[in-house]
This record gives structure tokens, C-alpha cells and sequence, in this order.
């Protein structure tokens, strides 16, 4: 960053002696533009000595994906990007047979069981009954008077989301991979955390009357950010950032605007 | 107790370390992996549910329960010191009962349950017994009476031939009269009579209440295959796609051409003349009929415009078809002041008076208006929910999808919604029932729901 081309050195109009054009050894005050000592990049040194990058919403260390960061004036945006609420996709995968002390494959055994009970379709049901309480509760929190016109026109849209602080809410979720002992979920959420995705994990698990672990946890979508927005490990240089930056960045505002007004 | 004791060997000097330390060899550090896979596969395993796991059957109730509508006697008389008496359940409650139940219906105050079963008991009521609704339930402390109000289901005999053989299909409630329909033995009615809704003459100042006397009626052109009753007058649909009514006709809810009482089951004409029907729906004093086409017919009560669309009188006492271009429907739901139907591709218009389900300014509409599949869960993630089962109670709609969730909307008199909240609610709204609705019966004040566990 440090090596790319600088800003010119502001310039400034100074009344510097020259000799006359006359000759003699009168001196005559001409104004020039001269650079400014104090912009000398021998002076000033390089032009970034700290970034500051601030974060977007948490990702715990045995989780992957998408993380968004904001550098500079960016960190602004991020808290206007909270204030949105918007909701974030994850992929969730579970294993049957197995219920852990912190709900994934890594923690202490408490108990294992049989699932050779369990088919698509009860998975199906439970998940869809998550849903629908997870809708009631969404329209429950948005703090909306629920008699009022504007409120159904909400509702009919789908508008409708709590603006505020509120528990985790699930607004959707599906089995997308089912084949015993492995299932995995995505789930559109709010407010959550990734603890949350495991334990309703373990809890899917309770309910099918056996027990079941999270094995991944995968954010794939973060506001307006998705997995092909996001920069693996190989690309964390300044070009690719650059890049990414520049594309966001209209999204981000129209989101903004359409959001926040 | 290893801190401590390491504390120890700290402490004491290196000759007795070396000593200590060959002793406490023995002892582990943290497991390996290898100890803890082995840990693990050592484990007992668990059966909770075996492959055979069958999905059972419960029946929630939710509403005003004074009444004894809801079956739970200790809402009303609590049974434990501690236990206070509850007036209304304002959310689902579930109601243990002996045998499946296949068929629930919900009258003005008191509920009707039934069960397929070829044991001598197959209906049970519970709730105001006034007009002997319930049939004859004999006082367990006065051999002579009967009970006014029965609190929790109580079996109601019905006089039949073959009690081991017959099968009850359906009941159906009223005001103040009940119907039982059965495979092979015809219709039982019960209750009052004093407009022939039971189908047998009137009789003067006759006393309905502790009243030992079940109607039977079988005399129809083909096997009655779907009872409703209205408010006070009573639907029957035959096999062949006729319908018959008897009752109170002075809204003209009858259907036979004039507004006087009916008290034999006589043959609608009019505009289902020769038309199969399907499917009838009646709950107050209008009625509405789906024919195999997909067309709606309606006749009765029209103050709240509920047959605006075709006439601008407040009775029709002759069925008449009801032209909407909203595509085949497929069934139908009559309730107090406004109707609902539902289409073949899965869509709920609504129309009539009151609270429709569009909102608080949508009050009365003459025409079908659409409720956007979007407030029924419908969404680009959920594409295929679909609406499968229509029900009117006497102000309240309620609508089941295909997926088992339950969404009411109306006026929440006592709770009858089960929403948990007191206020009406003015669009369709889910009910958290613990497993996936088949069906539901609303009442006036209290509804029931047929319900399969979800493993």
C-alpha cells in the first residue's frame, strides 16, 4: 500500500526572491509555486503506519465462511450494516447417533443412540415446524401493532423484521443432503450465533427421538456479502481487496438506502 | 486431587521425587485420542424409538371452558387446592382420550367427538346439555336426572342396530342439535327440535332437556355421505350429489322455496338440480355447496353479503349459483357473516362481513378477494405450501396447509383463536399445535384440533 503512488505534495505560493530581470543586484519578489517541505515523503515518512479494520459479525473459531471486515472509513458502513438486521445463510451439517457435551463432534461423548428410525420426511416436518414458530416469533419481535393496515402489508411482503435487539430467529430453513447418519441444513437467520446452530442441531436431534452433533458450521451469505464475494487465503493482497471493495461497494449503498432511508 | 498432589511432589526434595514419581507413572494425563475413540466406541447405545415407531394421534382443544366445551373438568372445578379455575385456554391444550379420534365438531357450546372404532362406544360429548344435545347423560348422584352441563367426554349411547359393525363417518353440532352420521345405519339426531333441525315433527312445548329420544333417519335417495348442521336448521348430502335440508327456513336457509320450518329432510332444487355436489358448509343461516365442477352455489342469509354478488335481497331461499372467475374451487366454508373458499391451486378468497383476514380495512366485500399465499408461509424458499382444508366457525376462519400448520384469523372471542393473545387477529396468523394438523372444528367460543405427532 505504502508503495503505491502518493498524492502530489500540496503546493504553495511563496514570494521568493530572484534576481531582477534587469541585472544590478536589485532583488524582486516573484510568486511561485513551490511543494510544501512538510508533505516531503522524506518528512512525512510512509502513508500508513496502522490500518484500521474493524469486524462484522462474529464468527467463532470452529465455524468457517464468509467474514466481513471493513477497513478505514468502511468501519462507518459496518454499523450501518448491523443496524439493517439483515439475515445471514449458513450451511449446517449434523451427525446422528451422537449427543456431545458442546454440541459438536469434538466435545466430550454423553450419550449415544440409535437413528436407523429416522427418515427425510420426519426430518422434513421437524424442520418445517421450526420454521413456522421461528415466523411467529419474527412478526412477534418486529414490535409492530399487529391491527394496523401497514402491518399487514408488511406481513404479506415479508417485510416484516425485529429493528431491534432480539434472541436468534430462524426465518428459514431446509434439509438440503439427507443420508443416515448425516444430514445437512441451511438456515437463513438473524442475531444468532453459531453456539445457537449447533445446539438447534442437538435439539432437531432430541426431537427425532435420538441424538444428533454439528459437525460444520458454514456461513455462506452475510447481508449482501456471499461466498463469491469473499477472499480465500491465496488472495489476501492488496489487488484482490481493492477488487472486492469495488464491487460491494454499490451494492452495500443501495442496500443502505433501501434499508435505513 | 492431582494439583494438590503435584504441589506435593514439588515441595518434597528430589531423592523421594524420583520414588513418588515411578509410583504415580500409573496415573493418566489427559486421554489421547486414542483412549477416547476407544471411550467411545465402548459407549452403551441408546433406543429411544425403535423402526416401528408409530406417529401417535392427539386432539388439542382451546377456547372458553366454562362451558365444559373443552373436556377438562379441572378448568372448571379445580380438582387440586392449589389449582385455580381457568376460563379460557388461550392456547392449544391437549385433551387425552381413549380411543382415536377421526371426526371432532364444535357446536354452540359444547363439542362432539367421534372415532371409526367397531367398540360399542364411538362418539363422546362434552359441554352444555341443555336441549339434550349430548344425548341423555344420567347424574351419577341422581339416578332420575341427566346433567346440564357435561365436563368431560362422556359417551353418548346411540340406539344401534348393529353396534359392533357400524362405523360413525362424522358429527356434526348446531346451536342446540347434533347430527351422527354412520356408514350403514343412516343419520342420528339429537337435541332440539323445535324448528324440525332433528328432522321429526315438531311437538309442542316439548322438553328437550334430559330427553331420552334419538331420531333416526334413513329415508334419502342414496347413502348419506356428509352431515352439516347450521344454526339451527340441518344439511344432508347424499352419494349421489343431492342435497337435503330441514330446519328453521326463515332466512331461507332451507333452500326449499319458501321461509317456513321444515321438519322432514326434503330434496334442494334450484340451481343444483341435477348438479353432483360435493361438498356442503353451513354454520349460521347461509349455506354454501361445491359442485365436481369446481362451482359454488349458496343460498340462506344474505344480510352481510354474502350472496351480494348475484342479488341484492337479504334472503334467498332458493340455491342459487354463484358466478366467480377465481378458478375451481374446491371447497367451501360458511360462518357467520362471511365466507371463505378455496381454490383448486391452493388459494383462500374470502368474502362477506366482518373481519376477513386482509387487514383492518377490509371490513365487507360482495366479491371473492384473494388472502396472498405469502401470510400462509409461502415464500421463493418454501415455493410448494399450499392451503388443503378451509373452516368457519361462527366469526373465526381457519385454514390448514399441506405442510400440518394450522392459521386462524377473525374475532378472538374468549381465545377461541389459540393464539395466546386476547386481541383479534387480522390476518392469518399460525397456532403452535406440538405436531401437524389433519383437521380442525371451530365453534363459536372454542376449537378442536385432530392432530399426528411428529415422529
Amino acid at each position: 500500500l505504502n508503495a503505491a503512488p502518493r498524492r502530489a505534495p500540496r503546493q504553495q505560493v511563496r514570494f521568493l526572491p530572484t534576481p531582477a530581470p534587469g541585472g544590478g543586484g536589485a532583488v524582486e519578489l516573484v510568486p511561485t509555486r513551490v511543494p510544501v517541505l512538510a508533505d516531503h515523503p522524506l518528512v512525512r515518512g510512509p502513508r500508513f503506519r496502522r490500518l484500521k479494520i474493524g469486524a462484522g459479525h462474529r464468527l467463532d473459531v470452529k465455524s468457517s465462511g464468509v467474514f466481513v471486515l471493513g477497513i478505514g472509513h468502511g468501519n462507518k458502513l459496518l454499523t450501518d450494516l448491523y443496524n439493517c438486521h439483515l439475515t445471514k445463510v449458513y450451511t449446517v451439517s449434523g451427525l446422528f447417533g451422537k449427543a456431545t457435551d458442546d454440541f459438536s463432534d469434538t466435545g466430550k461423548l454423553i450419550e449415544k443412540t440409535t437413528f436407523d428410525h429416522i427418515t427425510r420426511e420426519k426430518l422434513e416436518r421437524i424442520v418445517a415446524v421450526i420454521q413456522g414458530t421461528n415466523h411467529k416469533a419474527l412478526l412477534m419481535y418486529s414490535n409492530i401493532d399487529m391491527k394496523t393496515q401497514e402491518a399487514y402489508e408488511l406481513a404479506v411482503k415479508g417485510l416484516i423484521r425485529p429493528m431491534e435487539k432480539s434472541p436468534p430467529i430462524i426465518t428459514a430453513i431446509r434439509c438440503v443432503h439427507f443420508a443416515l447418519p448425516e444430514f445437512q441444513l441451511e438456515i437463513q437467520c438473524l442475531h444468532e450465533t453459531q453456539q445457537y446452530l449447533r445446539k438447534m442441531v442437538h435439539e432437531i436431534g432430541l426431537e427425532l427421538k435420538s441424538s444428533a452433533v454439528c459437525t460444520q458450521v458454514r456461513r455462506t451469505r452475510d447481508g449482501v456479502f456471499t461466498l463469491d464475494d469473499a477472499l480465500p487465503r491465496t488472495q489476501w493482497d492488496l489487488r484482490s481487496i481493492q477488487d472486492a471493495i469495488r464491487n460491494c461497494r454499490l451494492r452495500v449503498k443501495t442496500e443502505l438506502e433501501k434499508t435505513l432511508g | 486431587l492431582r494439583a494438590a498432589m503435584a504441589g506435593v511432589l514439588r515441595a518434597v526434595r528430589p531423592l523421594l521425587l524420583l520414588l513418588l514419581r515411578r509410583g504415580l507413572r500409573g496415573t493418566a494425563g489427559p486421554p489421547s485420542a486414542r483412549q477416547l475413540r476407544e471411550a467411545e466406541e465402548a459407549a452403551p447405545v441408546f433406543q429411544y424409538a425403535g423402526k416401528a415407531a408409530r406417529r401417535k394421534d392427539r386432539v388439542f382443544v382451546w377456547g372458553f371452558s366454562y362451558s365444559g366445551a373443552l373436556g377438562v373438568p379441572s378448568f372448571v372445578k379445580p380438582d387440586v387446592g392449589w389449582k385455580k379455575p381457568r376460563r379460557i385456554q388461550p392456547t392449544p391444550y391437549r385433551l387425552e382420550t381413549e380411543e382415536k379420534i377421526s371426526s371432532a365438531a364444535c357446536g354452540y357450546g359444547f363439542t362432539l367427538l367421534a372415532s371409526n372404532t367397531t367398540d360399542i362406544t364411538k362418539v363422546w360429548g362434552m359441554g352444555l346439555n341443555k336441549d339434550s344435545q349430548l344425548g341423555f347423560q344420567r347424574s351419577r348422584r341422581d339416578q332420575t336426572k341427566g346433567y346440564e352441563y357435561v365436563l368431560e367426554p362422556s359417551p353418548i349411547p346411540l340406539p344401534l342396530e348393529k353396534p359392533q359393525q357400524t362405523r360413525v363417518l362424522q358429527v356434526s353440532c348446531g346451536r342446540a342439535h347434533s347430527l351422527v352420521l354412520t356408514d350403514s345405519e343412516g343419520v342420528f339426531t339429537m337435541g332440539n327440535n323445535s324448528y324440525g333441525q332433528c328432522g321429526r315433527k315438531v311437538v309442542e312445548d316439548e322438553i328437550y332437556s334430559e330427553s331420552h329420544l334419538i331420531h333416526q333417519l334413513n329415508e334419502f335417495d342414496s347413502r348419506v355421505v356428509q352431515v352439516v348442521c347450521g344454526q339451527d336448521h340441518s344439511l344432508f348430502r347424499t352419494k349421489k350429489g343431492a342435497v337435503y335440508a330441514c330446519g328453521w327456513g326463515a332466512d331461507g336457509q332451507t333452500g326449499l322455496g319458501h321461509h317456513n320450518v321444515t321438519s322432514v329432510p326434503t330434496k334442494l332444487h334450484g340451481d343444483i338440480a341435477g348438479v353432483n355436489i360435493i361438498q356442503v358448509s353451513s354454520y349460521g343461516d347461509c349455506c354454501l355447496a361445491v359442485s365436481d365442477e369446481g362451482e359454488v352455489f349458496g343460498w340462506g342469509n344474505s344480510e352481510y353479503f354474502q350472496l351480494a354478488s348475484i342479488t341484492e335481497t337479504t334472503q334467498v331461499n332458493v340455491p342459487r349459483h354463484l358466478p366467480f372467475k377465481i378458478g375451481k374451487i374446491k371447497e367451501a366454508a360458511c360462518g357467520g357473516t362471511g365466507n371463505a373458499v378455496l381454490t383448486e391451486e391452493g388459494n383462500v378468497f374470502v368474502w362477506g362481513y366482518g373481519i376477513l383476514g386482509k387487514g383492518p380495512n377490509l371490513t365487507e366485500t360482495a366479491v371473492p378477494e384473494m388472502i396472498p399465499p405469502s401470510l400462509f408461509g409461502w415464500s421463493d424458499f418454501s415455493s410448494d405450501i399450499r392451503v388443503a382444508h378451509v373452516r368457519c366457525g361462527l366469526s373465526q376462519f381457519a385454514a390448514l396447509t399441506n405442510r400440518g400448520e394450522l392459521f386462524v384469523w377473525g374475532k378472538n372471542l374468549r381465545g377461541c383463536l389459540g393464539t395466546g393473545r386476547m386481541e383479534d387477529q387480522y390476518f392469518p396468523w399460525r397456532v403452535t399445535v406440538p405436531g401437524e394438523v389433519v383437521d380442525v372444528a371451530c365453534g363459536v367460543d372454542h376449537m378442536v384440533s385432530i392432530v399426528k405427532s411428529f415422529t
